[in-house]
């Protein structure tokens, strides 16, 4: 099966008053469809900066990326942003929803984006919100919601336009152990049950149970990439 | 894209109330503005073309003679009977004025004597307005005077006194003795120590019979005052009717300094409003730049989800026309209210002499015409707009990944 994500050589170095960080150093990583795969490492090891570049959120130092059969690491901010709309579903670690909207609105935001007709939008956020077992929570602000909730509102809102793969950065590490728990499972469920590819950032050993594919970071390069449990 | 915008806005109550009510306050400021120069213009034309019609007809020499007889329009009649023959509609009044010396029992002065004639609501209006005691001459009569009670203080004459007027060098009896009927209070003390008035007969038979030396023709309009439209086209009209030996000027050419005053005050009004708004525009500025600065890392991942730059930039426009329009509408209602409130006249108390002595109305109706709100309310979206501006170009240039590390 062709890979959905690839990485080549992949390096990202960051320059601060002079001083260079590297976070990446020459990763080579190839994710295909259906695959519910976890990117483990300690802090610092790259697992945030690897998900940014394969999601077109920054540009690399050196290396490429590809989305499909799509060479995406020299495309410019319009071009990136487009495949970003359109492809790839985001979930972030602090959930950033948008606190004046509901959580249907949160969901349909990005389908608002893509300038989906309300009607249609509003069906698939809700769509969205039942998979993750929230709907009854679709028109209460953020604020009123709790973090495990909240987290799957962003993970609704990441899977309401359909994009063809989710990266999760640290997506439970808000949470406490039995929602983030409670998320990974939800989350595994709609990858085996509608074969969304999921690749998300931990650092957390007990949801790594979880997954099907780790790919373990440390100081920037890939030392380990272990397929377990049902895969 | 507009509901999410309205709900940014008030995020911050007291700091969008704030920037709102600065814009709603210049709203107001400016139509309250609008309306009250437009009301004192119109004013200013009502009292200048009551005084002097809005057509003036003199000789077509008059200007540069020196003599009294050159400034005679000797076939006043013909042009009288011609003019409303042609020009239905219209009021006359006409003017003989005699450059005279005018003496009481002990002291003399010159003055400029003029004999009137007018329609009735014209002498009515006369009367109203500058009649402080006694009553103008009556139409026809031979020996009434009626003096500006400066003229009349000078002369040292009051009601009832014998008046004597010379007038030396003309086609009448050249003097005569006439008396006091009417004290006259004019606005400016220039004009009311020179003033005397007669019937017009009384002058012609002192000085040109049969003659007058200015005809003022006063137009109505179906509502307010006439149009510059109307004023040219019946001065073409007249023109064509009387021929070269009388020039016909309208009110803006008899009066060039006050039609250049009131020309100016369109182009006044909208920079002084101009202003007014960009005062405002700052604080508007504050405001959509703070709710920039505090929300940064939700910028970020509107980005980070598929948003493009122009996208951001777009949002943070809409939040600016959002919260001014918001403030517009209220300033519109509150200024519209404002206005209609006024609008069985407005009298400023205790200001009645200095509004008399600059020529303006004592009863001003303020009222805004749509050009005038459509100028406000292009203001306003140009304050929001220009706003918005610094604030779209940070927005517009973060990238998303900074963002959303941003601590706030």
């Amino acid at each position: 099966m062709k890979p959905i994500l690839r990485a080549v050589r992949l390096t990202k170095v960051y320059e601060n008053e002079g001083v260079r960080t590297p976070a990446l150093q020459g990763v080579d990583l190839e994710i295909v469809p259906g695959e519910f795969t976890a990117i483990a490492g300690p802090s610092g090891s790259g697992k945030s900066t690897l998900l940014h570049l394969l999601g077109c959120l920054d540009k690399p130092t050196a290396g490429e990326t590809w989305l499909g059969e799509r060479r995406t690491d020299q495309l410019d901010d319009v071009s990136r942003a487009h495949l970003r709309l359109r492809e790839i579903g985001f979930v972030f670690q602090a959930y950033n929803l948008i606190p004046v909207l509901t959580a249907l609105e949160n969901a349909a935001f990005v389908l608002e984006l893509q300038g989906v007709p309300r009607e249609e939008r509003n069906a698939k956020a809700m769509a969205a919100l039942e998979a993750l077992g929230i709907a009854e929570l679709a028109h209460r602000r953020p604020n009123q919601l709790s973090g495990g909730q909240q987290q799957r509102v962003a993970v609704a809102r990441a899977l309401a336009a359909q994009p063809r793969v989710v990266l999760a950065d640290e997506p439970t590490a808000n949470l406490d152990s039995k929602a983030g728990l409670s998320l990974i499972e939800l989350m595994k469920k709609l990858n085996e049950e509608r074969g969304i590819t999921f690749l998300f950032s931990t650092h957390d050993p007990r949801l790594l149970e979880h997954v099907k594919r780790i790919i373990r970071l440390e100081d920037g390069r890939v030392v380990a990439d272990e397929r377990v449990g049902a895969a | 894209m507009w509901g999410l915008a309205w709900r940014n806005v008030w995020r911050h109550k007291t700091r969008s109330f704030v920037a709102g009510g600065a814009v709603a306050v210049a709203v107001v400021f400016t139509l309250v503005f609008f309306g009250f120069v437009t009301a004192t213009m119109n004013g200013m034309v009502e009292v200048l073309t009551s005084e002097s019609g809005h057509l003036q007809i003199t000789h077509a020499q008059a200007k540069e003679a020196q003599d009294f007889d050159a400034r005679l329009i000797r076939n006043a009649a013909e042009v009288e009977m011609a003019l409303l023959k042609e020009l239905r509609g219209v009021r006359l009044r006409r003017l003989l004025e005699v450059p005279a010396l005018i003496s009481g029992e002990t002291r003399a002065r010159g003055a400029m004597v003029v004999g009137m004639e007018q329609d009735e609501a014209l002498g009515e209006r006369f009367a109203r307005e500058y009649v402080a005691a006694g009553r103008l001459p009556a139409p026809g009569s031979w020996d009434e005077i009626a003096l500006g009670q400066a003229l009349a203080k000078a002369l040292q004459v009051e009601l009832g006194d014998p008046v004597y007027v010379f007038a030396p060098g003309t086609d009448g009896w050249g003097a005569a003795a006439y008396t006091l009927v009417g004290l006259l209070d004019f606005p400016q003390t220039s004009h009311e120590i020179q003033a005397a008035y007669l019937s017009l007969e009384g002058a012609q038979e002192l000085a040109a019979p049969g003659a007058v030396t200015r005809l003022q023709v006063h137009l109505a309009a179906e509502r307010g005052a006439p149009t510059d439209a109307l004023v040219e086209e019946t001065k073409a009209r007249a023109t064509a009717l009387l021929g070269e030996e009388v020039l016909v000027e309208t009110w803006r050419e008899a009066s060039p300094d006050t039609a250049a005053l009131l020309d100016m005050m369109d182009p006044v009004m909208t920079v002084f409003s101009f202003f007014i708004f960009v005062l405002a525009g700052l604080m508007v500025v504050n405001t959509i730049y703070l709710s920039l600065v505090e929300r940064i890392r939700e910028f970020g991942v509107i980005l980070a989800v598929g948003a493009d730059r122009w996208r951001v930039m777009r949002m943070v426009v809409a939040e600016s026309l959002t919260l001014v329009l918001a403030g517009t509408a209220v300033g519109l209602l509150a200024g519209g209210l404002l206005i209609a409130s006024w609008a069985d006249g407005f009298r400023m108390p205790g200001f009645d002499e200095v509004m008399a002595e600059y020529g303006l109305p004592l009863v001003l109706y303020p009222s805004v015409t749509p050009v005038q709100v459509a100028v406000t309310v292009t203001f306003a979206i140009f304050t929001a707009l220009a706003a918005a501006l610094w604030p779209a170009w940070v927005a517009g240039r973060l990238q998303p990944v900074e963002a959303m590390r941003h601590a706030a």
